[in-house]
């Protein structure tokens, strides 16, 4: 049921004006180094809020049934990475739909995170049995991205899955269990891993090993965001970025470019903008009116927070290089709109709201002008 | 009415706090970074992308004393390469190597090891500089798929026409370990070129001008952006050359000839002025090419020209050492007239032979030859008079006016190398017995008396003997040679010119020099004098001459002979001094001799020209 004009207006404006602050802050750093890149990522925010606004109209609700569906799309869409991906940065990645190029990684986050919401909404309560069912939903995603290999998005579903169970209410002693499960498997990792990637954790152990290679990047980052002080260069004018000692300065390393040009002042505007980001998205789940749109919402808070503090992270040299784009400012599309596609779920869910608090005979909604609509 | 109000359970409450902690974790390290080690990040920014880079000065211009170039700056490229901008992935830097091994010749091992010694990542390596036309234009085409590959614009020294020149200008080459050790408080690189021999290397200081530097910011692909900071560089001087250019080559081409006719390998030529100690050409055969040098001779090629017999890059003209046989009379009969053992009417006999301390000592001539005065000794090249005249000197008196003619010291010039001979006596003798301790070793006086015709230990070179021709013909100014006759100023204004520079006055009066030079003019122009090759109806510049046949390589007879001939002209005022050697060319006057005949004939005839201002 689409909302009337009236619930319109019950819209988590604050969040859509964070998002707008940050899709400009991104569209500045990538107007600075690239302006093909700033070009195609312009196209790509117009029909992302295209996309936000109708994902903000769609009733999420009716995704549960959809669920099923759109997790057997999630796998078919990675699996056909991997028969006919694209090699890109030594890892698969792309795959070509009616001629654009698209990241199955990246659509697959939100398509799993309905999934997982869906599955976790249909049980009341979270025990060990559905803990083993959400592992079994959770693995193949997770495989199949790290066979790209795609360290990143492996990263960002094992969050998923963890803050998923830890927001879901899962007892404490499932919770320590999975954790000492997962104590155990990631020392294992290294032997998963592939070459270069087992070589970017040794790097970042050590970025002095390899200053050529895969240190550089690690080097010319911190160089990158250092040089911005407190103030920063100045806007088109970190020359760290713009002379491309930044690599991958429209994407994994955008935040470099966006330090130096704006200095700590700027860095820490856009960690608060995160945070309220954040804060918008939990309010929105703590508002949900089922258990589907909480956990739908909270899931979507795990997805930024994880992709937020691992690619700042990876930029600072707090946390392994592992390719991630910062949501709203990396360029690219698939990932573009796949945040306004999810963060427009979370509106749908806003939208949806019960208006007054639990007055459960009367089956009356409020509407923000006072007036009182009965139930047909 | 009120909104329904947030629900906010425990667990979403945790994971605003895990959040807001990780957040705030990110903030700490962005403070760190940001503020606490900002100055070190932006110096290391600063050291990544800018790069403080040598502007070589112009190396200044050799030419001729009419300002024809002989030795300039032609433009070449030189390739280096940036390893912080070559391909990170290790199989396509290889592939990449490989390409520009190939394109550039320089073998791929010296790629990797020039990469692997490489002090700074950011900092471009020289790879390889004169490329070639072919090299540097292939290269070129395809630099946009060489990342870290640079082709920068890097003057070649180029020199002219090698056989003639090559001695007298030398060649620059890159400073090898040893070399920079000395140089470097003079504010040389380690790989900067430097003058290594001839005028290059004499006049280094003045040539080689004074390097500038430029902070160039580059992006990450090694390409310059801005030029931060400069101190442009300032062109060496250029020098005019006291040289002929069109003589010079005249006397490279009689001298080869020369040699070729002898059946030898080798030999000298110089043509000096003798009133102001310029020297107009001077030839050393065989020569070099100094252009192999510049462009960076192969390990083989240097090994052939060290290797080879005739000793190419040895300069035969002021670094040949060879007994001056006959022409050494001069200073014989100069010190014998001045010592009053001689006057210029006294009449000694010429015989065959004569005998001393039971050796015989033999003339050139098998027969007697009658007796005769100083200047037809001279003239016919006695060697039993100038026994007769040494003897009565002595060898000590007799090696203090060979000193005073110039010999035993090495003359200073220009051109480094120049050698001092040999001036030997008994004290010399003394000293020498000293150091072997070989019993009963003593001087022999015989040897005074075949030092009297410029035989016994006595050594000299085509310089020496030039600036002791010199002094005779100019009534006994010894001068110190020189091969500059001007210095510029990259602008252009004059910054020095040559004045004549006296070391002394020959201890002989101008009457007893005179008796000395009527011997050499008669040498020249009296039917009996050995000079007369010279008498022909085309050369009819009055001068003086003295043939030499100096025996080496041991003693006793039938020894081979370097063939000498000097000479001067005109007689009065003279304004030429030539000194020809051909070694191991025989009698003087059939090897040597023609040569400074042409040499002669083509002064006279092209006078204008080699004295136009």
């Amino acid at each position: 049921m689409p909302p009337s004009a009236s619930a319109w207006r019950r819209l988590d404006l604050h969040q859509a004006l964070t998002v707008a602050a940050l899709l400009v802050l991104g569209l500045m750093t990538l107007f600075s180094t690239s302006r093909a890149d700033f070009s195609s990522q312009l196209g790509g925010a117009l029909a992302g809020v295209v996309l936000y606004v109708a994902a903000a109209a769609f009733d999420y609700r009716r995704l549960t049934a959809a669920a099923p569906y759109l997790y057997a799309l999630a796998l078919l869409m990675l699996l056909a990475v991997e028969v006919a991906g694209h090699t890109a940065f030594g890892a698969q990645r792309w795959i070509r739909v009616a001629g654009i190029q698209v990241e199955p990684s990246e659509i697959s986050k939100l398509l799993v995170l309905i999934a997982l919401s869906a599955f976790l909404a249909r049980r009341e309560t979270v025990g060990r049995r559905e803990v083993l069912l959400l592992a079994c939903l959770g693995l193949p995603p997770t495989v199949l991205v790290l066979l790209q290999p795609d360290l990143g998005t492996a990263i960002v579903f094992t969050c998923l899955l963890l803050g998923l169970l830890f927001l879901a209410g899962a007892p404490r002693l499932v919770l320590a269990a999975v954790l000492g499960g997962l104590a155990v498997a990631v020392p294992l990792l290294p032997h998963l891993l592939r070459g270069y990637q087992k070589r970017r954790l040794q790097i970042f152990l050590d970025p002095a090993q390899d200053p050529l290679g895969a240190g550089y990047n690690l080097i010319q980052a911190r160089i990158a965001v250092g040089s911005g002080g407190v103030f920063g260069q100045g806007w088109l004018h970190g020359l760290q970025g713009q002379l491309g000692y930044v690599p991958e300065r429209t994407s994994d390393f955008v935040f470099a470019v966006y330090a130096e040009e704006f200095g700590l002042l700027g860095s820490l505007l856009l960690l608060a903008l995160f945070m309220v980001l954040l804060y918008r998205i939990a309010r929105a789940a703590a508002l949900a009116p089922d258990r589907f749109g909480f956990l739908l919402c909270a899931g979507a808070a795990v997805i930024v927070f994880a992709q937020v503090v691992q690619n700042i992270g990876m930029n600072v040299g707090l946390t392994p290089i592992a390719g991630i784009p910062l949501p709203f400012i990396s360029h690219g599309r698939s990932a573009l709109l796949t945040d306004f596609a999810l963060l427009g779920l979370v509106q749908s869910v806003v939208l949806r709201r019960p208006l007054v608090s639990a007055a459960p005979a009367a089956r009356v909604t409020l509407t923000e002008s006072g007036t009182i609509r009965l139930p047909v | 009415m009120q909104a329904v109000r947030p629900a906010w359970n425990a667990r979403l409450i945790a994971g605003g706090l895990i959040a807001l902690l990780a957040v705030s974790a990110l903030a700490v390290r962005l403070v760190q970074l940001q503020v606490g080690e900002h100055q070190r990040l932006a110096a290391a920014g600063v050291e990544t992308r800018v790069h403080r880079v040598v502007l070589e000065a112009d190396r200044g211009v050799v030419y001729d004393r009419h300002g024809v170039q002989l030795a300039g700056n032609s433009p070449a490229w030189q390739l280096s390469m940036l390893p912080a901008a070559l391909p990170a992935d290790a199989v396509l830097r290889q592939a990449e190597l490989a390409q520009v091994a190939r394109l550039s010749g320089v073998p791929e091992p010296s790629l990797g090891h020039l990469l692997l010694s490489a002090p700074d990542l950011y900092a471009p390596v020289t790879v390889k500089s004169g490329l070639s036309a072919d090299q540097s234009q292939a290269l070129a085409e395809r630099l946009p798929q060489l990342p870290g590959i640079q082709l920068d614009p890097l003057p070649l020294r180029t020199y002219a026409d090698w056989q003639d020149f090559g001695h007298v200008l030398g060649y620059t080459n890159r400073l090898n370990a040893n070399e920079y050790a000395r140089l470097k408080s003079l504010g040389y690189l380690p790989d900067e070129t430097a003058g290594k021999a001839g005028v290059e290397a004499g006049l280094e200081a003045l040539l080689r001008g004074r390097n500038g530097w430029a902070d160039v910011e580059t992006n990450a692909a090694g390409l310059p952006v801005r030029t931060v900071a400069e101190d442009p560089p300032l062109a060496g001087d250029s020098v005019y050359l006291s040289i002929d250019a069109g003589l010079q080559q005249a006397v490279g081409q009689y001298l080869r000839d020369g040699i070729q006719a002898a059946g030898v390998k080798a030999g000298a030529a110089l043509v000096v002025d003798p009133r102001d100690g310029q020297v107009l050409a001077m030839v050393s055969a065989p020569g070099y090419d100094p252009n192999q040098f510049t462009a960076g001779i192969s390990a083989a090629a240097y090994q052939r020209l060290l290797q080879d017999p005739a000793k190419p890059l040895y300069d035969r003209a002021l670094a040949g050492l060879y007994p001056p046989g006959s022409t050494f009379k001069m200073i014989t009969a100069a010190a014998g007239l001045e010592d009053g053992k001689l006057a210029a009417d006294t009449v000694l006999p010429c015989p065959a032979s004569i005998s001393y301390g039971g050796w015989t000592y033999r003339n050139w001539a098998g027969y007697d030859m009658g007796p005769m005065n100083v200047e037809k000794a001279i003239a016919v090249s006695c060697d039993t008079f100038f026994y007769r005249v040494a003897d009565s000197v002595g060898d000590m008196s007799l090696a203090n006016y060979a000193r005073d003619f110039g010999y035993g010291t090495a003359p200073r010039f220009e051109i480094p190398g120049a050698q001092a001979g040999l001036v030997p006596d008994e004290a010399w003798q003394a000293a020498q017995c000293a150091q072997s301790g070989a019993p009963g070793c003593r001087w022999n006086p015989g040897e005074t008396l075949t030092m009297g015709i410029g035989q016994s230990a006595l050594l000299t070179s085509p310089l020496i003997q030039a600036m002791y021709v010199s002094a005779v013909a100019n009534g006994g100014t010894l001068l110190q040679p020189t091969v500059v006759s001007q210095v510029r100023a990259p602008g252009g204004e004059v910054v020095s010119t040559a004045h004549p520079t006296v070391i002394s006055q020959v201890p002989v009066s101008p009457a007893n020099l005179e008796v000395v030079r009527q011997g050499m003019r008669q040498c020249l122009q009296a039917p009996y004098g050995t000079g007369f090759l010279f008498r022909n109806d085309r050369f009819k510049y009055d001068g003086g001459c003295k043939t030499g046949s100096a025996q080496y390589g041991g003693s006793g007879t039938n020894l081979p002979l370097h063939a000498w001939f000097t000479f001067f002209s005109p007689y009065d005022h003279p304004e030429i001094a030539i000194v020809v050697v051909v070694e191991g060319g025989g009698e003087g006057h059939d090897t040597a001799e023609p040569v400074a005949v042409k040499v002669a004939d083509y002064y006279y005839s092209h006078r204008d020209q080699i004295r136009a201002a």
